[in-house]
């Protein structure tokens, strides 16, 4: 006989307001219902009250763990609208906050899915590396959460001295390279507790469109950062980290594997950050009417906003967005299947889901 | 020729690709949405979204369908002069919940499938324009 167990909106396992309705039959699952929008705040329709200064702001509050791509992805697509394309410097400073933004937010779900895998050391852990990553954004924007650093034609905050920001990424990576990599990587503990669960194949993974880390630990190499790349990641060099099996075990190794390359990314940035100006000096911006699209490369996947203006306008005419914990969570049905229900808090987790942004 | 070069044949179209705003737009004329999907499909494309415009007065809508080959962004506009349009759901499931937002957001009806409550919450109601409460 089956029975339904409705996990959520408020729930110990979820981080966010979102509701699973599991249909099981005894101990596993046979199927799930997902419910969203209890963070519906139509963002997407107040943007086209806002002038450009405004939206800025007000696309920076979509999500409180990825905000500065979301400004990066609005601007960069204002910026097609304006005729205006930041200087080289701010191009770099762009990815090094991108970088650390996805830094700081795999670190906090890697403490996440340590507490859920019953690994509460691990999660203090995580959360103390966390903090220091969100010292380093601190000490570059002034902010831990909302940066405001992106604004149309380049960035608001210079980085004054990338050697003292190198040294804290240099602290970082000894600290991650021993208490973090090893144990998702090695760890039998983890091992043990991921592995074989929550699995989505490549073919569903297709279906579903699923993006980011998700996709690429079911063995889509997708990563928008590689395959059409802004900002200064053409100039940069980077392994876009793969695995097929398509279990949880497989996106801990992505995002663990993730979390390498962008120190790798960061130290090249910080090293060869180009002298000159931090956005265009042109204060006064003008859009031609039309719709330009922006994508991005978020921690969790690839993010992409369509913007309008018409000419002359205050407000943009329309902003969509679409984040990656849209396309993402879908497929979260489709792993629960046949899993223990005891599982299905790591299995929705490993997603690192995103309701803030997919409600918007 | 590229995959994505044979296309315009492939969809019909006599007119290529424009490229604009980081999409390379193609007209798809009197093409079906379902028969684009299913194109998409064999060229192994990756949906992206689809974007909602209200257009001035009684005009309508315009859908704006998106999809990846190879990391080229592409955009097919189709207007609306009611408010429907075929569902593409059951050949591409990840069109499932956009649709969905859709037709909760802007009273779009996506024929040929069935709906639950995405954003709304119980006791709302779905299929209202919320962009006219918006401009009141």
């Amino acid at each position: 006989m089956s029975y339904k167990i409705p996990m959520g909106p408020y729930h110990p396992a979820l981080e966010e307001p979102y509701k699973l309705d599991l249909i099981c039959e005894g101990e596993t699952v046979c199927d799930a219902k997902l419910h969203i929008g209890f963070n519906f705040r139509g963002i997407e329709h107040l943007a086209e009250t806002r002038n450009y200064i405004q939206v800025t702001a007000l696309m920076e509050r979509v999500c409180g763990i990825c905000s500065n791509i979301h400004t990066l992805t609005l601007c960069q697509a204002m910026e097609q609208l304006a005729g205006q394309a930041p200087p080289p410097r701010a191009k770099y400073i762009r990815v090094i906050m991108a970088e650390l933004e996805r830094l700081h937010s795999h670190v906090l779900w890697a403490g996440i899915a340590s507490k859920l895998m019953g690994f509460k050391t691990m999660f203090m852990t995580c959360f103390e590396i966390r903090e220091k990553v969100m010292d380093v954004l601190a000490a570059i924007s002034g902010n831990r959460v909302n940066y405001s650093m992106n604004r149309i034609g380049g960035v608001n905050r210079d980085i004054q001295d990338p050697q003292a920001i190198l040294a804290m990424i240099n602290q970082l990576e000894s600290e991650m390279m021993h208490a973090v990599i090893p144990i998702f990587t090695t760890s039998s503990t983890a091992r043990s507790r991921c592995a074989g669960i929550g699995v989505l194949n490549e073919e569903k993974a297709i279906s579903c469109g699923v993006v980011g880390p998700t996709a690429r630990a079911s063995g889509l190499p997708q990563d928008i950062r590689r395959a059409a790349p802004y900002a200064a990641y053409p100039e940069l060099e980077f392994n876009v980290p793969v695995e097929p099996a398509g279990d949880v075990r497989a996106r801990l190794l992505v995002r663990a594997l993730e979390i390498i390359e962008s120190i790798s990314i960061l130290r090249q940035a910080l090293e060869k950050l180009p002298p000159g100006e931090i956005d265009t000096g042109d204060d006064k911006v003008k859009f031609i009417t039309g719709t330009a699209t922006s994508r991005v490369e978020a921690p969790r996947g690839e993010v992409m906003y369509s913007v309008s203006w018409k000419e002359g306008s205050r407000n943009p005419s329309r902003v969509h967005v679409r984040t990656p914990t849209y396309v993402n969570m879908p497929a979260v049905r489709w792993m629960v299947q046949g899993a223990r229900l005891a599982d299905t808090p790591l299995i929705q987790a490993s997603i690192d889901p995103c309701y803030s942004c997919t409600d918007r | 020729m590229s995959l994505i070069e044979t296309l315009p044949h492939k969809l019909g179209s006599s007119v290529p690709w424009m490229e604009k705003g980081g999409v390379l737009w193609l007209d798809p004329g009197p093409l079906a949405v379902r028969k684009l999907c299913a194109e998409m499909n064999a060229a192994k494309a990756r949906f992206i979204t689809i974007t909602t415009y209200q257009l001035p007065g009684t005009e309508g809508f315009r859908l704006e369908y998106h999809w990846d080959i190879e990391g080229q962004l592409l955009g097919f506009p189709f207007k609306l002069e009611g408010n429907s349009i075929d569902s593409i759901y059951d050949m591409c499931e990840a069109a499932d919940w956009i649709e969905r937002e859709i037709h909760e957001e802007y009273a779009i009806e996506f024929t040929g499938r069935e709906y639950e409550p995405l954003l709304l919450r119980a006791g709302d109601t779905p299929g209202v324009n919320l962009r006219e409460e918006v401009k009141k």
